[in-house]
């Protein structure tokens, strides 16, 4: 017997090809399996859909998102008419959905920038949307994530996330930069392990090299280097 | 007006209870009255590192129990009628007694006492917020070493964040000679990251231990780390005290330029 659903996937979501010579109520059943059995291999996931084989009513449509959502953790973003460059389509809509997430990200980091003074000391953790700077140290220990940009008019110490909504062209700035971990967008950074030398000698190296310093995410690394004004032009 | 003091330090074993007692121990020495309250209840040491274990009848839990009167559960010192100490009991643990009932304990205690100073246990736990509860300064403890001045910092922001400002600093442990090879931090880089008042640096003394085992604090003593431990009892009084030469030799005549000389 011939699948009554198949599942087709391209790059940027899914088609369902559907059986046209049964009953919408067996088919739905059929739908709810198939996207059960294949949950593990789409958790999570965001995806367009289109449909194929048969018409398929406002209505039905609606009922078959709603079940694939219902069942299993798949997130339907759109659903996009099934014709010939279909690949394509799907990602011109997916784009836009992205874009307007982004955009609504964009205005919530661009609305404002906070500042903080104070040091903050190890299991103190400062989170905030927008830009932050900080008037004071961060510790080791200490965190501080921004949806924005992350100044630190001290030394970093401790742990510091910018961009923590998915924005890697954000930059942490500080004025000492001993970061234990540094995260911009989804790229996460940990300094080197320390090298065995005598202490002394590292303290006193630490203080000649005292100097601004700023971390930047390039082609999928991050960068710490110092501020040149070449660095702050492109940005 | 008598002040509340409590001695902490998050990290176990850098000398809570030796700085207490000897910081105890040195105020009395200024003629001020003074009580040092243990609050590490089920590991109770500050009684046998002053020596007066076997005198102890009744203790901290009792009071608050209503078992006992406070002036029963004081006991005097061997050398020092001016000081008391009020012992934590050794059967029971943290929970015997809360942050609202040693505030009411450190009210009756401001009645007859300059400075009240208590010996907090380490970590961050019930004891810990038991201690805290009524203190308006705090001594952090810390070592020259990472984990100790890690620990304190996390200290340090609790404490701020229970509105206790006047905090200072004591580095307890100092070698000067593993500083100076470079193998161990010195005052200032600790300073550096903690970011608060240093009120003293006491160097690694072999004296601490003997005294501590014979139950007699050595501040006052002619050691190193006896003169520190007076000094940081006469800067919590106010009186401005230059710091100690720690890198001295133990000769008579640099004691001497330590005591006198380092103005």
């Amino acid at each position: 017997m011939a699948q009554t659903v198949m599942i087709k996937s391209n790059k940027y979501g899914i088609n369902l090809i559907l059986d046209p010579n049964i009953a919408f109520v067996d088919l739905l059943k059929a739908v709810i399996e198939k996207f059960k059995e294949s949950e593990k291999f789409f958790k999570n996931s965001k995806l367009g859909i289109s449909f194929e084989g048969r018409r398929l009513s406002g209505e039905e449509e609606q009922k078959i998102i709603d079940a694939i959502t219902e069942n299993t953790s798949i997130e339907i973003l759109c659903v996009v008419d099934n014709s010939e460059e279909s690949a394509e389509k799907m990602k011109a809509q997916i784009d836009a959905y992205s874009e307007a997430i982004e955009r609504e990200y964009a205005k919530a980091m661009s609305s404002s920038g906070e500042f903080y003074r104070g040091t903050l000391r190890s299991g103190q953790v400062l989170e905030s949307d927008a830009s932050i700077t900080i008037l004071g140290d961060v510790n080791p220990g200490a965190r501080v994530t921004s949806g924005g940009n992350i100044v630190v008019l001290g030394a970093l110490k401790g742990n510091a996330q910018a961009g923590i909504y998915g924005d890697t062209s954000c930059f942490i700035l500080a004025l000492e930069m001993e970061p234990i971990q540094i995260q911009i967008g989804n790229l996460l950074a940990k300094s080197p392990d320390k090298e065995k030398k005598k202490r002394r000698i590292a303290i006193r190296e630490k203080k000649d090299s005292n100097e601004l310093q700023i971390a930047v995410a390039r082609d999928g690394n991050i960068y710490i280097e110092p501020v040149s004004k070449k660095i702050l032009n492109n940005m | 007006m008598s002040e509340v003091i409590v001695i902490t330090s998050g990290k176990g074993g850098v000398g809570k209870t030796t700085t207490t007692a000897n910081v105890g121990t040195g105020l009395a020495q200024l003629n001020k009255k003074v009580v040092m309250i243990d609050t590490d209840i089920g590991l109770r040491n500050l009684d046998v590192v002053m020596g007066l274990e076997n005198r102890i009848v009744y203790n901290l839990v009792d009071v608050i129990e209503g078992k006992c009167r406070l002036k029963q559960a004081l006991i005097k010192d061997k050398k020092y009628p001016e000081l008391c100490l009020l012992p934590s009991a050794q059967t029971r643990d943290k929970d015997a007694v809360s942050p609202e009932q040693m505030k009411e304990l450190i009210e009756e205690l401001k009645q007859e006492f300059d400075y009240i100073l208590l010996d907090c246990p380490a970590g961050i736990e019930q004891g810990f917020k038991n201690a805290i509860a009524g203190a308006d300064r705090a001594l952090v403890v810390t070592t020259p070493e990472v984990s100790a001045v890690r620990d304190a910092d996390r200290i340090i922001g609790l404490l701020e964040a229970n509105e206790i400002s006047r905090i200072d600093l004591i580095v307890n442990r100092l070698r000067m000679d593993m500083v100076k090879r470079g193998d161990m931090m010195n005052v200032d880089d600790v300073t550096e990251i903690l970011a608060v008042n240093l009120i003293g640096a006491v160097p690694d003394d072999e004296q601490i231990v003997v005294s501590t085992n014979q139950g007699e604090p050595l501040v006052g003593s002619n050691s190193l780390a006896g003169q520190a431990y007076a000094n940081i009892s006469r800067r919590i009084t106010g009186e401005e005290v230059a710091f100690l030469d720690l890198d001295a030799k133990q000769g008579v005549f640099s004691k001497l330029k330590g005591l006198f000389g380092r103005n």
